[in-house]
């Protein structure tokens, strides 16, 4: 169906989220919570646009993570009104992350003024809630959002070891700020307070998964696992494949 | 529009002891378990009393209460031992005992039924038309005063689309804050495809000083019941749910028995009133949390998740609970419906403004005279409530604001006391009705204070997800307190304006959304304050300690040493009948000398 | 996650407990509701057992566990004083009678004295605004409660107040 943004008018798909149409035609909205893997959730509150509705004095302001189109809609993406929006959110998410060097050149390019930074201990987290879901996406859900309010924070439960979390660092990877702590050597991987063994691909020797990772994939498929990498395991195919056709 | 009742032997006395939950904490059981004893003594009475336990009357004040009906006799403050003189003077002789008779300060009169009262007599009950006057746990009680026959009316004479129709015409609008029109709502939830569809009643009311939910639920939970199953009835529901806050722990166990009863009697179940119609509900119990008042959190919780509220860009109406058609209506606004099928649309519309219809409930509380649930037609004004039913500011002291809708609305000073309540009014005066909670205020109040105590308590009940909220709360809550300490800046009361507009306009629910709303009423009316602490260093009303210093006036104090005796620190000395003195550096300013004083002879230095 | 060791001993009550309830999601805060009454607060054990009985990640049950202020992840006090902190309550100084509190018992609120006896909490407002402050000790409810009464309400509790 028909939309229009900033003017112009353009195709939207039945259902798909304004911020989906955007990325797809090129107009960038900003935003930190969003993911393609697991849509968006309306948390960070920097995606939000305005939509001009008929009959009203203001422009409703809706996230466009989460807003999905089922009919003609007038969007704007960029004004003076937004600018203000997302400098304010910056400038706070500034603040409580006020070491962060990631953090610290956002505020920069939105012009963030800076306030004095929050009185607890600064954190590198900025509560995008990406490395929760991209957790349970991986089957796993050891950390989750825990607690309320001001006090809200990501964590394992009890802040210790959680039996479920197999130390495939999908969280870490996942982490725009690069909160999420991981220690590693040749043998170890430390995350979440708790150590794992690492285990090396057999055909090229490099790490590429935990024991527990393994271990997980072996009992989710029911399959019996290659301690191949990922790439060894196209090669791997890839040979396989070839050897077959002849 | 009250109910009738029933014809009954004349003879036949009722005495109605009042356990609400205010007048439980005020010895109410016990007073009706004394009660209990003393009236099985008398076997020589021709008619035995009846005796029965009731909600909760409202005039929480003057509890406990003790009713003796027919006369319409109403006794305050009793105690367990004026039980045997009400029994023999008043039961066996129907003499009056004065001295628990109300006293009407102004007229000095003593006035033998709480109906002749200034605090009863300016209200108009509907949806406490019950409380106070029926043993919830007694189904034939509510059966007695046109109970169930709303429903029967609906099932007998009307389709589902007839029953949205009446409520479309009455102009009920939701009470628990939101005011949205609740016909509209439910034909939303009608029309949208899928089954099954269910009924919610929010009855998390959370506002701090708001307990008109609490005492329906407690004291009439039946007309919640009965409006929950023509509401499931209009739209086609199969079940429902009541979310009742966890800390109501009354009011849950009457909603149970009540539900129980229902069942017995055939108005829930299979086949209701043999009509073919079939819903059933369930309590569920909150787990004490301010946020999930919220729509989409209640269901969130409902369905066990953490209650985290989403986007409303979909109504629940349309996908609510589980994914499917959702009615979710406030406690208040469930207790109306009965009234509007029974009676007719245009009846309740008779009542109120053009824009909101009907009456409300609201919880009066604070520095008032008479404190307590009050119900008057929408279009009452907030001075008409406040002076003339409430009996004016305690202890005679200056008024200074109403707070109004909880966290989420704001402060109203004096000269705003002719705004009359609806839903439209107060919201262009920066604060709005929200569920009811009216919160009066002296001058021994600290504007800047109460800004801080509400930013405090969202701090805690914020869900924590979105960014303007958790992060603009801390903020404001940070400044606020260094305000509050003496620490603040000029430069703090533009950063306090410029993230509440970011909260108000990106926050995701409606708790970010109104979060900033006491900062910015009492920025707008009481900005004086903000600057005294800012720039002199001084608390105005005495209240933040590191502002404030207090002294005894030498001229003023007549040693009765009541302070020295209150003073928790023992910072006050002085001979009797000789001037008091606070010695500073013991003293913690907390303040219970000043406001104790009957003299006012403690002020700030 | 480690579990302590004596909660292995109520083991068969969590599990008669939680099986009392169906293996879905929605009787997670009527399951964690009915431990809290009977433990004083939320056993390790039993969140593991909640999380494989209604088929939902441990760490999501700990999250509501975390989240709604009804219940208590650390064992309470046997005498649990509520002090309420409403509006109502708020105006009529319910800040002081937590500094009185801390004066007789040395503990700020959600804190519990060392050995055990009791706790301090502030809720939200209880809806007995009339009757402000308010106090509430195991359920019974205290109105209009002064500094000066709190020694009293406490030796009643057979506790013992410091002296300050």
């Amino acid at each position: 169906m028909k939309v229009k943004i900033n003017g112009q008018e353009m195709e939207a798909r039945e259902g798909e989220t304004i911020l989906e149409l955007c990325l797809r035609q090129d107009i960038f909205i900003p935003h930190l919570c969003y993911h393609p893997a697991f849509g968006g959730q309306g948390a960070c509150r920097m995606c939000l646009v305005e939509l001009k509705e008929p009959g009203r004095k203001n422009n409703r302001l809706v996230a466009s993570c989460t807003y999905p189109i089922h009919s003609y809609i007038e969007v704007i993406t960029e004004s003076e009104r937004l600018q203000r929006l997302r400098r304010n959110i910056v400038m706070l998410l500034a603040r409580r992350a006020s070491q962060n060097p990631w953090m610290k050149e956002m505020a920069e390019q939105y012009a963030a003024p800076s306030m004095p930074p929050v009185e607890t201990e600064p954190a590198d987290c900025i509560l995008c809630r990406l490395c929760i879901h991209a957790c349970e996406k991986m089957g796993k859900s050891a950390i989750w959002s825990m607690f309320r309010g001001i006090e809200k924070r990501i964590a394992t439960p009890y802040d210790e070891a959680a039996d479920d979390c197999m130390g495939c660092a999908a969280c870490a990877q996942i982490c725009p700020t690069q909160a999420i702590k991981m220690e590693e050597d040749d043998k170890t991987r430390t995350i979440w307070n708790k150590s794992f063994e690492l285990v090396a691909c057999r055909r090229c020797g490099k790490n590429f998964a935990t024991r527990e990772q393994i271990a997980y994939m072996q009992e989710s498929s029911g399959y019996e696992f290659d301690e191949l990498c990922a790439n060894c395991r196209k090669v791997t195919l890839a040979q396989n494949i070839s050897h077959y056709n002849h | 529009m009250s109910a009738k009742v029933k014809e009954s032997n004349p003879d036949q006395q009722t005495v109605l002891v009042c356990c609400g939950t205010g007048c439980t904490a005020n010895g109410g059981r016990k007073v009706y378990e004394a009660f209990v004893e003393k009236i099985k003594d008398h076997p020589e009475w021709k008619v035995q009393p009846i005796l029965k336990s009731t909600g909760c009357n409202g005039w929480c004040e003057k509890g406990p209460l003790v009713r003796i009906m027919p006369r319409d006799i109403t006794y305050c403050s009793v105690a367990p031992k004026d039980v045997d003189e009400i029994i023999d003077k008043t039961l066996s002789e129907g003499l009056l005992i004065k001295r628990l008779l109300y006293r009407d300060p102004v007229t000095k009169e003593y006035l033998s039924s709480h109906h002749q009262t200034d605090f009863y007599r300016k209200q108009h009950k509907v949806a406490l038309r019950n409380i106070g006057e029926i043993d919830p746990a007694q189904i034939e009680d509510y059966i007695a005063r046109e109970g169930y026959q709303a429903l029967a009316l609906a099932l007998d004479n009307m389709s589902g689309q007839e029953v949205i129709d009446t409520v479309k015409a009455s102009g009920l609008r939701g009470r628990g804050g939101g005011g949205f029109p609740t016909g509209l709502k439910w034909q939303s939830c009608k029309n949208a495809p899928g089954q099954p569809k269910y009924i919610i009643c929010n009855g998390d009311e959370g506002d701090p000083g708001a307990f008109m939910d609490r005492s329906i639920m407690e004291g009439d939970p039946h007309t919640v019941i009965e409006g929950m199953i023509l509401g499931a009835y209009a739209v086609g529901a199969s079940r429902g749910f009541i979310y009742v806050r966890d800390e109501y722990d009354l009011a849950v166990y009457s909603l149970g028995k009540a539900i129980e009863d229902a069942r017995s009697h055939g108005y829930l179940g299979d086949n209701i009133l043999g009509s073919g119609f079939s819903f059933d509900i369930e309590v569920v119990r909150g787990g004490g949390a301010f946020v999930c008042g919220e729509e989409t959190a209640l269901i969130a919780s409902i369905e066990g998740r953490t209650g985290e509220p989403q986007d409303k860009y979909i109504f629940p109406s349309e996908k609510g609970l589980w994914g499917q058609p959702t009615v979710i209506n406030n406690v208040e606004t469930w207790a109306n419906v009965p009234v509007i099928i029974l009676h007719g649309a245009d009846a309740f519309a008779s009542i109120g403004t053009a824009g909101s219809k009907g009456t409300k409930v609201f919880s009066l509380v604070g520095k008032v005279v008479n404190t307590g649930l009050v119900e008057v037609p929408m279009g009452t004004t907030l001075r008409e409530i406040i002076y003339e039913i409430g009996g004016g500011v305690l202890k005679k002291r200056k008024f200074k604001a109403v707070q109004t809708g909880g966290p989420s609305g704001g402060c109203i000073p004096e000269e705003l006391l002719d705004l009359p309540i609806d839903f439209d009014s107060l919201t262009q005066a920066g604060s709005m009705m929200g569920s009811g909670g009216l919160i009066v205020m002296d001058d021994h109040t600290c504007m800047v204070e109460v800004a801080r105590y509400y930013v405090n308590f969202l701090a805690g009940e914020s869900c924590g997800k979105c960014t303007p909220c958790r992060e603009g709360i801390r903020a404001l809550l940070e400044i606020l307190t260094r305000i509050c300490n003496g620490q603040g800046q000029l430069e703090d009361v533009e950063m306090l304006e410029e993230i509440s507009i970011t909260m108000q306009e990106a926050s995701l629910c409606a708790l970010g959304r109104t979060a900033p709303n006491p900062v910015l009423s009492t920025l707008r009316y009481f900005r004086d304050e903000y600057l005294a602490h800012i720039e002199q260093h001084r608390c105005p009303a005495g209240v933040c300690r590191n502002l404030t210093t207090f002294y005894i006036d030498p001229e003023v104090c007549t040693g009765c040493g009541l302070c020295a005796k209150q003073c928790a620190v023992e910072a006050i000395q002085g001979d009797k009948k000789q001037p008091h003195v606070i010695d500073e550096s013991r003293c913690i300013r907390c303040g219970e000398c000043f406001r104790n004083c009957a003299f006012n002879a403690v002020k700030i230095g | 996650m480690q579990i302590n060791p004596q909660e292995f001993d109520e083991e068969s009550h969590y599990k008669s407990l939680i099986n009392s309830y169906p293996g879905q999601p929605q009787y997670i805060l009527a399951i964690m509701q009915d431990l809290q009454k009977q433990y004083n607060y939320l056993p390790r054990l039993a969140l593991k057992m909640i999380a494989s009985h209604v088929g939902v990640p441990v760490s999501k049950i700990y999250a509501m566990a975390s989240f709604y202020k009804a219940f208590s992840l650390t064992p309470k006090g046997r005498f649990v004083f509520r002090v309420c902190d409403g509006t109502a309550c708020h105006i009529k100084n319910s800040e002081t009678l937590l500094d009185q509190l801390y004066q007789h018992l040395g503990i700020r609120p959600g804190q519990t004295t060392e050995d055990g006896q009791f706790s301090i909490e502030t809720v939200n407002c209880l809806g007995a605004c009339a009757l402000a402050p308010v106090v509430v000790v195991n359920g019974k409810v205290h109105g209009k409660v002064k500094p000066g009464d709190l020694e009293g309400i406490i030796r009643e509790c057979g506790g013992q107040c410091h002296v300050s």
